[in-house]
């Protein structure tokens, strides 16, 4: 059903398509003339969220940055329609606390950054080991 | 007749997981069942749901764990001694949450690693689609029945307030999570809206994963220059239904699902889909769809196809009916009322 002023629904393409399995390469085809036109301008390279989105372990660097634990009121919030009174007794209870909160934010930290610095640590001996064990196996053969 | 409890991690007004709670606990009743549903989390405005730690079940019942994300109220059913049925409904890879929500990324974490347990302690175990199968079988489950996602077109019918404006209404329904790449979506609408339809509109319904998550969308979708773009949030089911009856196109560029109820809602509404074969999409909208390879430009000519192009159009609307078929409520019903029976024999 058309309704009424939507007069874009099914107006027709220069280039029309009926099956649904043709669509993606005609679609790429039809892009890749734009192109050439020099349309389609920002379309390439990649997307805002991909260096946030971590496939396998997160790289060393971005432990570091986790490891201090740092306390955000914007991240307390109510989710209740109309909760903006809760959000503000929220955060104020968290500068109320603050005192006791920083300490618990520097213990944990500290735990934290030791228990990096001892991974780190290790990552290097096990780099070590593995480079002598690759020289000695070179010299054997 | 013995009682049938449901248990979730989490629920919500707008969770597609408390929603086949629901739907399931109409079936369980009708089938002369008691229990109730349970929750370890229930967020603002959910009905229907009792505290987990509430939950006293007699020695013969059943226990439905709905399967999402963990809880500690929920890994402590696992040493009840009762029946149990695993309905696993997908948790998503916590590479996806570890920068934007670290709470959520370790219930993802520990799910997906405590998987394998809940699969061993069910009797019966199901997935909701061929995707998530595939994730038990990997999890080392030995048998698995597929059943999908109870799919009511009743709940569809309600009409609430169209969406304002004119132009083309690209409509993208889900919650704004990272997984769902809504920044995709928005460099392609702008893609379209730039080349194909200036007075294009790009709608999105669902709740964000958080507030700052929000800002973030917002932020990226004024950077990509599009305009006519708005980030509804959670919308009563009557206004979501209105966005269906207005929309030219659904759009979901998502990255990993586990089932996408809203290409059901799509078919149901005879609006074409535009979508990223990605997770579960072509098991469940199977040829009833048009598929991007992720370039922005492809997936903007491709909305423009299926707004423009009548015999297309149709082509989809008819291939969507037919994928209905094959989620048609009763079918699905007696499926439900089979594996039920089959945990508790």
């Amino acid at each position: 059903m058309v309704r009424r002023g939507a007069g874009w629904r099914g107006a027709g393409r220069e280039e029309g398509v009926t099956q649904p399995e043709d669509a993606q390469e005609q679609a790429r085809r039809s892009a890749e003339l734009k192109r050439a036109e020099g349309r389609y301008a920002d379309t390439s390279g990649s997307d805002p969220l991909d260096d946030s989105i971590l496939g396998g372990k997160a790289p060393a660097e971005l432990l570091s940055e986790w490891a201090v634990i740092e306390i955000e009121p914007d991240l307390l919030y109510s989710t209740r329609r109309g909760g903006a009174p809760i959000t503000a007794l929220k955060r104020l209870l968290l500068r109320l606390m603050r005192q006791h909160l920083v300490e618990l934010e520097a213990r944990q930290t500290r735990f934290n950054l030791g228990l990096l610095a001892a991974f780190e640590q290790l990552e290097r001996r096990v780099e070590t080991l593995e480079g002598a064990a690759e020289a000695r196996a070179g010299r054997d053969e | 007749m013995t009682a049938v409890h449901q248990a979730v991690a989490g629920a919500g007004p707008y969770d597609a997981v408390s929603e086949q709670a629901r739907a399931w606990r109409q079936l369980l009743s009708q089938a002369g069942h008691g229990g109730a549903d349970y929750t370890g989390q229930a967020a603002p405005g959910t009905h229907g749901f009792e505290p987990l730690a509430h939950l006293e079940p007699a020695p013969g019942d059943l226990i439905v764990i709905r399967y999402s994300a963990w809880s500690s109220s929920l890994g402590r059913l696992l040493e009840r001694p009762q029946r149990k049925l695993l309905v696993y409904h997908n948790i998503t890879p916590p590479g996806y949450l570890w920068n934007h929500s670290p709470p959520l990324a370790i219930q993802c974490a520990v799910g997906r690693i405590q998987l394998p347990a809940f699969a061993r302690s069910a009797r019966v175990v199901i997935a909701d689609s061929e995707f998530n199968a595939g994730e038990l079988y990997a999890a080392g489950a030995e048998s698995v029945r597929v059943v999908p996602i109870l799919f009511e077109p009743d709940r569809l019918a309600p009409r609430g307030y169209a969406p304002e404006g004119d132009g083309p209404l690209v409509l993208v329904v889900g919650r704004l999570v990272p997984n769902k790449r809504h920044d995709r979506v928005f460099r392609a609408f702008a893609a379209y809206q730039r080349e194909c339809e200036p007075e294009a509109r790009l709608l999105c319904v669902g709740t964000s994963l958080n507030h700052r998550y929000a800002a973030l969308m917002q932020t990226l979708a004024d950077a990509s220059g599009a305009r006519n773009v708005r980030l509804a949030g959670g919308l009563a089911q009557d206004e979501v239904n209105a966005a269906y009856a207005e929309a030219d196109v659904l759009l979901t560029l998502s990255e990993h699902e586990g089932f996408c109820v809203p290409l059901l809602e799509a078919f149901h509404f005879g609006v074409p889909v535009v979508a990223a074969p990605a997770g579960a999409v072509p098991g469940v909208a199977g040829h009833a769809a048009l598929y991007t390879d992720g370039d922005p430009a492809v997936t903007a000519e491709l909305i423009d196809m299926a707004v423009r192009d009548a015999q297309l159009r149709e082509e989809l609307e008819q291939r969507g009916r037919e994928r209905l078929e094959h989620f048609a409520y009763e079918r699905t019903a007696q499926t439900v009322r089979e594996v039920v029976r089959e945990a508790l024999a």
